[in-house]
């Protein structure tokens, strides 16, 4: 199994311009490293590197694939999967008619 | 020492078949998934099917007695207390939509800086239509304003943003139709962090707003996203504000104004004619003067919405008002149910203002008779809620794609909530989505076991849509010696709005921290059309989007 290599912010910045030139997203229109300035290249260069370093963090984490489905929005699926008395119903015949 | 005596009649006694709805959202359905044992299950009592409309239709808008302050200062009045003199005669529409125009056009373009829009004419002339028609509904002449991101009928609705600029919406969204509809005249549109983060500025990153509490000093925040809204409710700009969250956006002004602030359950009020900013993790609310005008607001907007399928299949609204109405007994405020109110470890920890306030309000809610347990967190609770397994930007870049390949600088310090997303897999995205379902099922079945609502400080609650309500708690001097208020929330599984709005109103029903308000500016000092204001940064932004999450907003 290969290791993850750990590349370097220059690797890093390389991949996402390019990543952004293929989409069409051009931030050479942004000052290049002015903290004073509402937004620069150096701030956004920084935060997509955050984010791909998390990445392997976030793939990592190993969870049941059977029980968790993704969940666009969970408090309302809480509601939309509660079984009701139809649900338990069909169960119960379900399982009578299987010979459970 | 706390105690709950109180000077008012009794309340009738609750029906004791009236519960919380969310004690009728199957947790053991959560153990299901969580791959529990069948037999264990099995062998759990049959579930008796919560009845929809349980709730007695008891809950009225009206307030028990209104203060002198609010009969002498109509900007004073609670929408409780508005309804009442309202309904009675004593107070027209136009006497209180006229009060609020006033203070509007004294303070706020040199000071509060909250309104984006006023619109004067049109809420004079609803207000004397209202002046002459019978009573139409629980907002009838109340006066309310709404985040810039609300859809507003021929009205300019920017989201504080150069993308939105010049966009005048053709319909209003769902929430403004329903506040018109049960009498609610508009203010306003009130400002915002561009594009629903951080505190309010202009599009290219001018401090607008203040915190009230300190209309004279613009370096105090009023938090964000819905700066505008906390600051127009708790300088008594209007009666009641609308906002939205996605982040800690509504709990986060609601504690730096110390107003009552209530970020429902995802779903409970429709979002449609709102400028997303997500998918998944939009959410309204209203930020309000108390409990009971949180959910009389509540009630009004909330409930399916055909045009927003994400309302739609879920528990019926049940009867707020009447939550957040708090029950007396032998002239004691009591429980209206009792609830474990849960405290999550470091909650009261130190000695600071906030701590010692913390550890009062706990000592409040025992007098009145809840029981108040430490609770530990759900296991990978911080981890679950951190930025890496949070990824719903990658639904904001989605959305406004078309944007971002037109110029980048359209998103002024926003760009950097939006462009990360843009490097991130497909992979990651779908796991994220994934541990959604696993933390929910952790808060319910590791969290919502040992207590049924849970004091909060952040917003860790927003990427599984559950409820949380701020309230404030006291008042304390900063480091530059400003008192400010402290505020905390109360959080609670999916579909709680009723035990958590039941608990803060008994609080409030035994307290006086909601009915202070903030001194008026004063006049001369840095006011805002004098100076230019601080310009701020992405990198700012960042900064208090992060402070809304972990609940540090007040430090």
């Amino acid at each position: 199994m290969a290791t993850p290599t750990n590349p370097t912010d220059a690797e890093l910045d390389a991949y996402i311009l390019l990543r952004f030139g293929m989409l069409g997203i051009d931030i050479s229109v942004l000052p290049f490293n002015d903290p004073s300035a509402q937004v620069d290249q150096m701030s956004v260069l920084s935060g997509c590197r955050s984010t791909l370093r998390q990445s392997l963090q976030l793939l990592e984490y190993e969870l049941d694939v059977q029980t968790h489905i993704a969940a666009y929005y969970a408090s309302p699926q809480s509601a939309w999967t509660t079984p009701d008395e139809e649900d338990r119903k069909s169960l119960r015949e379900r399982k009578l008619a299987l010979g459970y | 020492m706390a105690d709950s005596k109180v000077d008012r009649p009794d309340t009738p006694t609750p029906d004791p078949s009236y519960e919380p709805q969310d004690r009728g959202i199957d947790r053991r359905s959560f153990i299901v998934r969580l791959g529990a044992a069948s037999a264990a299950v099995a062998a759990l009592p049959p579930i008796v099917a919560r009845v929809a409309h349980a709730a007695p239709n008891s809950g009225t808008p009206f307030a028990d007695t209104v203060r002198p302050e609010a009969r002498n200062d109509p900007t004073e009045c609670s929408i409780s207390e508005a309804a009442t003199l309202i309904k009675s005669g004593a107070l027209k529409p136009s006497t209180l939509i006229g009060a609020y125009l006033e203070r509007i056009a004294t303070w706020d373009a040199d000071y509060y800086q909250a309104y984006n829009t006023v619109l004067a004419e049109q809420a004079i002339a609803d207000a004397q239509r209202l002046d002459r028609t019978k009573y139409i509904g629980p907002l009838h002449g109340v006066g309310l304003a709404f985040k810039d991101n609300y859809y507003s009928a021929g009205v300019l609705t920017t989201a504080n943003s150069f993308i939105f600029a010049d966009f005048v919406p053709e319909y209003d969204c769902t929430a403004i139709a329903r506040v018109k509809a049960a009498g609610g005249i508009m203010l306003g549109k009130l400002q915002m962090g561009p594009l629903a983060g951080g505190r309010p500025t202009t599009p290219d990153g001018v401090i607008t707003t203040r915190n009230p509490w300190a209309p004279n000093n613009p370096e105090v925040t009023p938090s964000g996203s819905s700066g505008g809204s906390g600051c127009a409710t708790a300088g008594r700009l209007a009666t009641c504000t609308m906002g939205t969250q996605t982040g800690g956006s509504i709990t986060g002004p609601g504690m730096s104004n110390g107003i009552t602030a209530l970020k429902p359950t995802h779903g409970r009020l429709s979002v449609y004619g709102i400028i997303p900013l997500t998918i998944t993790r939009d959410h309204i609310g209203p930020l309000a003067r108390d409990a009971k005008d949180a959910a009389i607001v509540a009630q009004v907007v909330g409930g399916p919405d055909l045009n927003d399928p994400r309302t739609i299949g879920l528990p019926p609204m049940p009867n707020l008002v009447e939550a957040a109405t708090p029950v007396v007994k032998k002239g004691r405020v009591v429980p209206r149910w009792a609830l474990r109110v849960g405290v999550p470890p470091g909650f009261t920890t130190g000695t600071t203002p906030n701590a010692v306030a913390r550890v009062a309000m706990l000592n409040q809610l025992a007098a009145i008779g809840y029981e108040i347990v430490d609770v530990t967190l759900p296991d990978e609770f911080t981890l679950l809620n951190s930025g890496a397994f949070n990824v719903s930007s990658s639904e904001r870049a989605e959305m406004d794609f078309k944007y971002l390949k037109q110029d980048v600088r359209l998103f002024g310090g926003r760009l950097t909530g939006w462009l990360p997303s843009i490097v991130q897999g497909g992979a990651e995205v779908a796991k994220g989505l994934r541990t959604r379902l696993l933390l929910l099922d952790r808060c319910m079945t590791q969290m919502f076991n040992q207590c049924d609502v849970i004091m909060q400080t952040g917003s860790n609650f927003d990427g599984i849509g559950l409820p949380l309500c701020t309230f404030a708690i006291g008042f304390a001097p900063n480091a530059q010696g400003i008192t400010l208020p402290l505020a905390t929330s109360v959080g609670g599984p999916p579909f709680s709005e009723e035990s958590i709005l039941s608990v803060i109103a008994a609080y409030q029903a035994t307290t006086t921290f909601h009915f202070e308000r903030p001194a008026d500016p004063v006049v001369g000092v840095s006011a805002a059309s004098r100076t230019r204001g601080t310009r701020i940064t992405c990198r700012d932004v960042d900064l208090e989007c992060r402070a809304a999450m972990e609940g540090t907003v007040l430090g």
